[in-house]
Order: structure tokens, then C-alpha cells, then sequence
């Protein structure tokens, strides 16, 4: 079946079987950033933004997400270059592997969105459902709190 | 002086952090080509048992299958890395649950998972052995007929005089340690792609740590010419040592040379739990002797390792725990016995610290219980006992550089460290605090997986247009090894980092690297990219001095120019002018290295250098235990690293900070679960815990710069040491609490409150 979705911006035809995930639907579309680690909800690979709020695609049907604007890691950085939240993840070293990468920074953007200056708890909290094998979270951690506090450089 | 601190020792970002951050990087699993099958392995669903049919018609009538594999199907050679055991899928009988038996290949992922519950195999079970104490026994059932004992390796260590040393001790501590199998579960389970070319070329895009060993492996497996094998590394999500054995390729290419068209094989999470192999776990007894003054005089330890049902690189785990915490200290008396014991689980291998956080575990804690005994801090225990530069350890292992002494200094110093012996509990209080210290050694490089060789070769190319490429066989799996890389050609040729690329290892151009293991990359690779860099940059003195017309030695390099008096050739003019003067040519800098006094231990009796470096550590742990959740919440955690010389804080740091973390899940959280078959009880997320965010505390870091002599700027090892000490801080920090000797991993809070409980009920009784 086809549907339709609006992805960063773009309204998108997308062939679809009825019991599809957005995260399937999305990879088909080649917009292979959104990853999968688990495919069960359980580590925050595949996290996108719906109307705004972060959701496991690889939980949510590509048919419900009709109607919804859908925010994928491809569509965060705008016209001026990268996002507050990408920048400060380069620059803070927040990233190494990378896999977790897309799915922290979509989070951390929701965050900052709804509460810009959350504390050490509230990142921790918020960064709870998205997993990272490599960092320890530390400087994934001192990457929102950059942002949280106006982009202000970690240098030790 | 002024040179050197250009690049090197900068907080630069990773150079694909942009491309992971905008979600563009491309890695094994975004991965397709026209024409891509897939495959899909099915599984034994028994520890032990033989197969008696296969009935795959089935399966192979469905649409889009093409084809069903068996054992008949494929090459008939066994691969491991030292002992030949494992068949790339089981033939007359299946050793462990979860072992490949068949595999599909269709059209598509689904089309293929849904045909592999259409093949019907008929086993008959055999009694299986699990425990490998138990698979020691003489009536265990063997599991490969020509092991008895279900022995596959049994290694002996032995230096000095133990009985002697051991009765010159004035305390001797004794005990028995369990350490759990766990697993490296990277955010992206392992994957890969394979097709033959239309010239017969193999070709095989994975994530794999060690390219060229891969190549190499391939190539024996299926009787290729080397050269027909290509293989291409694409960065991986997360390796940890999972990604470096022969895991899944082997099947992935045996379907590819059949079927003649592109073959993807990419695990699902649940999947890569038994496809790709986690940490061998151990039963150690471990003995441990000291004088009064607290120097450590003798050691001896039993090592049972559990191989799991094929031995694959478990040999070498064994011999790593059997050394190298030897030469942590200045020990002169040990006597290691191991045995490396086959059971019907899933093979293990490969991960972070390579035997080492098994072995440091026991060692460092009964170090704890030995100062509590002679009531010595043990913190200065430890430092009365460190090696200095310029020591030979007990196992001949050269130590040219060390700053242990200092990096248990730092921690003692900047942690409100105040030590009073191991805690006791009080009626009624329900929290506790503890602080916990404990060290590590670790080697940067390993020689001994090519007989002849552990070295790393590199070039440094640059044409006429400027830019600079690094080749390096030695691959990126997410550490940071190419940035590091780029950093060293930037130092050395004074140009920005922008200039620099580095593409990824490809068999077809890249130089030979053995890969990412033993910690060795930035010492060993890291040097042929220094010294390739050197000759790149000699090459363009010469091309400046032809076009000033004057001799290479007039020249002088600076900041991107070439300059002789008052003549002026910028890095571009001569990059341009040398290569077009040459018919267009590129400047190719080589490199190699290869560690001077570096060899491969003796096979008897593990005895010699076997690395070019070695990195100390000391990490200190504060910590609190509730009594009635038995919950361990870690304050603060400190981790100081000798690693020789930083080359970039960001990198260095992160390194530290991530094995702290993952150290902690060791510690506390993580273990695989088997069931009565072997099966997975915990095959996800969900239930295998590692650390998330909230549960993981803002670790600190600091370094030792002892500047190596031997590594490139000084550096040597920091990706495995980083966990290797965390689990014993932890352990030691308990014991400090609550007087509670931890001997097994994890330190569940159930488990803690078992124990915390038989403490409360001594104290009752007491009273």
C-alpha cells in the first residue's frame, strides 16, 4: 500500500506492507541515519521526532505516522550549518562510534526544546532510553549541557 | 618544542564526527548493491546433539528463496585461530545452542526469516556439559572426540621459586573467583556483505578490527590466492574485541562464492549474541604472598576458562590471563597453571582487555585483603611494589617507561582518599561508604598473531593539488585511530587538519596493518604514519630545493613553507611544482614500523616482550551501599592513565570515560544467562544491563605523561587498559564498606543483599 509522510519538511509517497515500522519506511527511503540496534524499543538507535516528540520508530507503524511531521538526523541541520546540539556533540567529543550518535542528538534536541536548561539529572534522565556503548555518556552529557548553557566551550 | 604541540596534544574533533552527526556516515548495516541477497543462518536449537536430517525442500519452494545452505554446501575446512576446531556450519553433530546449522538466501530479510522456520532438522540430544570444572571430569561427555578432558589447551606460566617464596611470607591470601561471561553487545550488531566479481574476485565490505588477519583467514578457509581476496573495512557501530574473530564472514562469503551474486548477512540483536563472542569467563584460584613491609613475594593461580564449544582466539585470552599481571608489579615468584576447557556454550573470545580485567580482578582484590591483613594502606602497598622504567618484568616483559607510582599518587591525592582498613557494619545503619583503589598493566601491541611479524606499514600521500592522504592497514572502529592518524601527518608535514584524509582500509591500496587489537594502534600504526609523514615531508625538501636550486640541506621547513634566505616556497607551490615536474606524479611518503626488541613468548613457557610498550593505571572509586536494596551507587569515580603522552584530549578521554562505564557494568550489572540448553535467557537491552545514562556517574580523568620512549610523540596504549582496573575499585571499595570480600561478577544488588544479610546475621549472632 502507499501512504504518505512528511519528512523534514518534504512530503513523501512511500510504498509500505501494512505492518511496516516508520523506521523501515524511513531506511526504504534512503535515509539511512535513523539506525536500528535492537528493533524492540529498547536502546533509542532509531529515535525520530514527531510533531516534536521522540519516539523508537522502530516501535510506531509507518501508517500511523501519516499526518505527523516526522524529523529524521537527516533534517536537523539547517541553512547555517549544524544544529546547537550537532555542533556541541563535535566538539565536545561526544561522539565515537557514531551509532548512537543520531538518536542522542534527536533526544537532546527534544530536551533543549521543551526545558532549555535542564540540569545534569534532567539530561541524564531525559538520555536514559538511548543507550551508547563507547562514551559513558560523560561527554554526551557535557554536550547538552553546552547547549543548556548557551554554547559555552567544556575546555578542561 | 614549538612544532611539536601544533596538532599533537590539541582537543580536536573526530574527523567523521560531521558526517556522524548529520546521520550521512554510511555504515556495514546502511549498506546495498543491486542485485543484494540476504541471508538469514538458522540455528541449533540444542547444546548438544547430532543432526540426523535436514528437510529443506520446504523451505527452498517458498518465493524469492534461493537457495538453502548446509554443511554439504560449503568448504570443509575447520578454522580457529591456533586450535582448528569450528566448521562454518555444524556437520554431524551441533556442540553449542545457538551454532549455525543451515542458512538462507532470498530475495529479501523477511522472505529469508520466515524460510528458516520451514527447515525441519531431526537431532538426536546427547548429554551436554555446561560447567567447565564439570567438563574436566573423566565421565563428562566429550565434545570434540579428539580432546579428551574436553581439554583443548592446557599453558603453564612459571618463574622463580614459589614454594620458597611462598614460606618466606609473612600473609597469604586464598581464594576463588568466578567472572562471568559477558558480552561487548556494540550498538550495531555485526554484519557484512560479500560478491564475486566477474574476475573471480572475492570481494567482502565488513566491519572487521583486523582486515589483513581477515584476509588472510578467508583466504586458508575457502583456498584462495590472497590476492584474490579484497577486503574492505567500513566502520563499524562499536567493536570491543566482538568483531575481530571470524564470526559470521565465513558464512557470508562461503554463499557468495556459490551463489556468484552479492550476499548481506546482518545479525538482529538477539542473533549477535551468539554470533558474535564475548568475554571468556574464568574460575581463578588465585594465591597471593607478601612480606611484612607489604612487597609482594609470590603468586601462583589455577585458571579454568571456559572455551565455550570452539576455541577460535580463547588460546591466547588464556595465555594473556596467565602473564600479564605479573609485570604489573615487581614480582619475581609465580606459578600460573591454566586450562582452556571446551562446553556446549557459545564459543567465547575476544573483548576489551583480552583476559586481563579476568585475572586483574582476582590479583587486585586479594592485594586489598593482604594490606588489611599487614594494616597497610593499599594504596602505598600498591606503590611500594611498582616496577620503574627501565625494569625487566618476571616475564621478560621491557618496560621503558612507567608512571604507575604516580598514578596511584594522583588518585590517592585528589580523592579525599583516607583508607581504615576494611569496613564493619553496625546494627542498624542503613548506608555505607567505601573507597576502592586498583592498577593496571596493559600492552600496546601484541606480537604473536603473525608469527613473524607485529609491525604496521603506512603511506602518506600527497599530489599536486595539496592534499594529503594517510593509508594505514591498521583501520578505524570507532576509537579514533584515523584522526589520531591524520593528527600525526598534520604535526609532522605542518599543514591544518582539513588537508588530511583517510580513507578506509581497502585491501586493494591500503598498506598491511594487522588491525585494531591489543591496544596497539595508535603506538605501532600510529609510528609507520609518523615515519611515512617524515619521508613525505624529506621527499618535498627535495622538490623545494630543485626548484630554489639548492641542496635538500639548505631547506628549511616551517609553518607550511619551505625557505632558504629570503627565497620562499609555500606547502602548495611545492606540492604542485614537484608533482607536475614529474610528468604529475604523487609524492608517496613510506612508512613502516616494526618494534625492535619485540618478540613472540615462548610457547612453553609464555616468557618474553611482547609489546612495544606498556601503559599503567589507577583508578579510584567512591562509593555507597544501601542496606536494604543492596544497591551500589557509585559518588564519584577517578581514573588516571599513564598512556605516555596524549594526542588528543577529547579522544584519550573519551576512551577512559567509556571503559569506565563499561567497566562498571562488568562490575555491577552485566551477565550472560544461559539456560538448561545453553540458550540466552537475556538476549536484548532489556535484560542485559549496561549502563544507561542515569545509572552511570561523571567520570573523572586524568594522565601520566611518561613519554614513551619508543611510541609515536611519546604515546602508547589507552582503548582496553581503561576498564581493566575499574571492576577490582569497585570490589575493593565494598570490602572498604562493609568488609564484604567480593569473589564473582556481577555484583547484582540481589546478590549484594544476600551478602550483606549473612553479615547482619553474623553480627546477630555475635551479640
Amino acid at each position: 500500500m502507499q501512504i504518505k509522510l512528511s519528512i523534514n519538511g518534504q512530503k513523501k509517497n512511500v510504498e509500505i506492507n501494512p505492518g511496516d515500522t516508520l523506521l523501515k519506511a524511513i531506511r526504504r527511503l534512503g535515509l539511512t541515519g535513523t539506525k536500528e540496534g535492537c528493533g524492540e524499543g529498547e536502546c533509542g538507535a532509531c529515535t525520530v521526532l514527531l510533531d516534536g516528540l521522540p519516539i523508537n520508530s522502530c516501535l510506531y507503524l509507518a501508517f500511523n505516522a501519516q499526518g505527523k511531521d516526522i524529523l529524521t538526523i537527516e533534517g536537523l541541520k539547517g541553512k547555517n550549518g549544524l544544529h546547537p546540539v550537532q555542533k556541541a556533540f563535535v566538539e565536545e567529543g561526544a561522539i565515537q562510534c557514531g551509532y548512537c550518535t543520531p538518536g542522542m542528538v534527536l533526544i537532546s534536541k527534544a530536551l533543549i526544546d521543551r526545558n532549555p536548561h535542564p540540569t545534569e539529572e534532567e539530561i541524564r534522565n531525559s538520555l536514559s532510553g538511548n543507550l551508547c556503548r563507547c562514551t559513558g555518556y560523560v561527554k554526551i552529557v557535557n554536550a547538552v549541557k553546552r547547549v543548556a548553557e548557551g554554547g559555552k566551550r567544556n575546555e578542561k | 618544542m614549538k612544532n611539536e604541540s601544533r596538532v599533537i596534544g590539541r582537543r580536536v574533533s573526530r574527523i567523521d564526527a560531521t558526517e556522524k552527526v548529520t546521520g550521512s556516515f554510511k555504515y556495514p548495516s546502511d549498506l546495498t548493491m543491486p542485485g543484494l541477497l540476504h541471508a538469514v543462518v538458522l540455528r541449533s536449537p540444542h547444546g548438544h546433539a547430532e543432526i540426523e536430517e535436514i528437510e529443506s525442500s520446504a523451505a527452498e519452494s517458498l518465493e524469492g528463496v534461493i537457495k538453502v545452505f548446509t554443511a554439504k554446501d560449503v568448504s570443509q575446512e575447520l578454522f580457529g585461530e591456533i586450535v582448528k576446531d569450528t566448521p562454518i556450519f555444524a556437520r554431524e553433530k551441533v556442540r553449542y545452542y545457538g551454532e549455525p546449522v543451515a542458512c538462507v538466501l532470498a530475495d529479501s530479510e523477511d522472505v529469508a526469516r520466515n524460510a528458516i522456520k520451514k527447515i525441519k532438522v531431526k537431532y538426536k540430544t546427547l548429554p551436554e556439559v555446561f560447567d567447565p570444572s564439570e567438563a574436566m571430569k573423566e565421565e563428562a561427555p566429550l565434545i570434540h572426540d579428539n580432546y579428551p578432558g574436553n581439554i583443548a589447551v592446557e599453558k603453564k606460566a612459571e618463574r622463580g621459586d614459589v614454594e620458597k617464596a611462598f614460606a618466606e611470607c609473612a600473609v597469604i591470601e586464598k581464594d576463588t573467583f568466578t567472572l562471568p561471561y559477558v558480552h561487548q553487545v556494540p550498538l550495531e550488531p555485526n554484519g557484512c556483505i560479500a560478491f564475486v566479481d566477474e574476475r573471480g574476485q572475492l570481494n567482502l565490505y565488513t566491519p572487521n578490527q583486523s582486515p589483513a588477519w581477515l584476509r588472510s583467514r578467508l583466504a586458508e578457509l575457502f583456498n584462495l590466492d590472497l590476492f584474490q581476496v579484497r577486503v574492505i573495512q567500513i566502520q563499524g557501530g562499536g567493536g570491543f574485541g566482538g568483531k575481530c574473530p571470524l564470526t559470521i564472514e565465513q558464512i557470508c562469503v562461503a554463499l557468495a562464492l556459490d551463489i556468484k551474486r552479492p550476499v548481506r548477512l546482518v545479525n538482529n540483536r538477539e542473533e549477535d549474541f551468539y554470533a558474535t563472542w564475548g568475554r571468556v569467563p574464568m574460575k581463578i584460584e588465585l594465591e597471593l604472598g607478601a612480606d611484612k613491609s607489604g612487597k609482594l613475594l609470590a603468586k601462583r593461580s589455577r585458571v579454568i576458562a571456559d572455551n565455550g564449544a570452539y576455541s577460535n582466539i580463547a588460546p591466547g585470552v588464556l595465555s594473556t590471563a596467565l602473564t600479564r599481571i605479573d609485570s604489573l608489579y615487581r614480582l619475581k615468584n609465580v606459578e600460573n597453571i591454566g586450562w582452556l576447557v571446551y562446553t556446549n556454550k557459545i564459543p567465547t573470545g575476544m573483548f576489551r582487555g583480552f583476559g586481563n580485567p579476568q585475572i586483574t580482578f582476582t590479583v587486585e582484590t586479594l592485594i586489598d585483603r593482604l594490606a588489611a591483613r599487614l594494616n597497610i594502606d593499599p594504596g602505598e602497598m600498591r606503590k611500594r611494589n611498582a616496577p620503574c622504567a627501565g625494569d625487566v618484568s618476571v616475564h621478560g616483559w621491557n618496560l621503558k617507561s612507567c608512571g604507575l607510582t604516580e598514578c596511584i599518587a594522583i588518585c590517592m591525592e585528589e580523592s579525599n582518599w583516607n583508607w581504615k582498613g576494611p569496613g564493619k557494619m553496625e546494627k542498624g545503619k542503613k548506608v555505607y561508604r567505601g573507597q576502592g583503589l586498583a592498577c593496571c598493566i596493559h600492552v600496546a601491541g601484541n606480537r604473536g598473531v603473525y608469527p613473524s611479524f607485529d609491525g604496521s606499514a603506512a603511506e602518506v600521500r600527497i599530489g599536486p593539488d595539496g592534499g594529503v592522504k594517510v593509508l594505514s592497514g591498521e583501520g578505524e572502529i570507532g576509537c579514533g585511530a584515523n584522526t589520531t592518524f591524520a593528527q600525526i601527518a598534520a604535526e609532522i608535514l605542518g599543514v591544518e587538519m582539513e588537508r588530511i584524509q583517510v580513507p578506509e582500509v581497502d585491501s586493494c591500496y591500503s598498506p598491511f596493518g594487522l588491525g585494531a587489537y591489543a591496544s596497539r594502534v595508535t603506538a605501532i600504526g600510529g609510528n609507520a604514519v609518523k615515519n611515512a609523514a617524515e619521508n613525505a615531508l624529506e621527499q618535498l625538501k627535495e622538490e623545494a630545493a630543485c626548484l630554489m636550486g639548492l641542496n635538500k640541506e639548505e631547506i628549511i621547513y616551517e609553518e607550511g613553507r619551505f625557505k632558504s634566505g629570503d627565497k620562499t616556497l609555500t606547502f602548495e607551490e611545492v606540492c604542485r611544482e614537484g608533482c607536475y615536474s614529474k610528468g604529475g606524479t604523487t609524492i608517496v611518503g613510506k612508512g613502516t614500523y616494526i618494534p625492535q626488541d619485540v618478540t613472540i613468548a615462548d610457547k612453553e613457557t609464555l616468557y618474553g616482550n611482547i609489546s612495544p610498550s606498556y601503559s599503567f593505571g589507577a583508578q579510584l572509586v567512591d562509593l555507597e551501599i544501601d542496606v536494604e536494596t543492596g544497591k551500589v551507587k557509585i559518588l564519584d569515580f577517578l581514573a588516571v592513565q599513564d598512556l605516555g603522552r596524549v594526542l588528543n584530549p577529547l579522544g584519550a578521554e573519551g576512551q577512559l570515560e567509556g571503559g569506565v562505564i563499561m567497566g562498571i557494568g562488568y562490575a555491577l550489572s552485566e551477565e550472560l544467562v544461559l539456560g538448561e540448553k545453553g540458550e540466552v535467557i537475556n538476549p536484548r537491552y532489556r535484560d542485559y544491563k549496561i549502563p544507561l545514562a542515569i545509572d552511570s556517574p561523571q567520570v573523572r580523568v586524568k594522565f601520566v605523561e611518561t613519554n614513551d620512549p619508543v611510541g609515536p610523540f611519546g604515546a602508547k596504549s589507552v582503548g582496553e587498559p581503561a576498564l581493566v582496573p575499574t571492576a577490582p575499585a569497585i570490589a575493593n571499595a565494598i570490602f572498604n564498606a562493609v568488609g564484604i570480600k567480593v569473589n564473582s561478577l556481577p555484583i547484582t544488588p540481589e546478590k549484594m543483599k544476600m551478602e550483606l544479610q549473612k553479615k547482619i546475621r553474623e553480627l546477630e549472632e555475635k551479640e
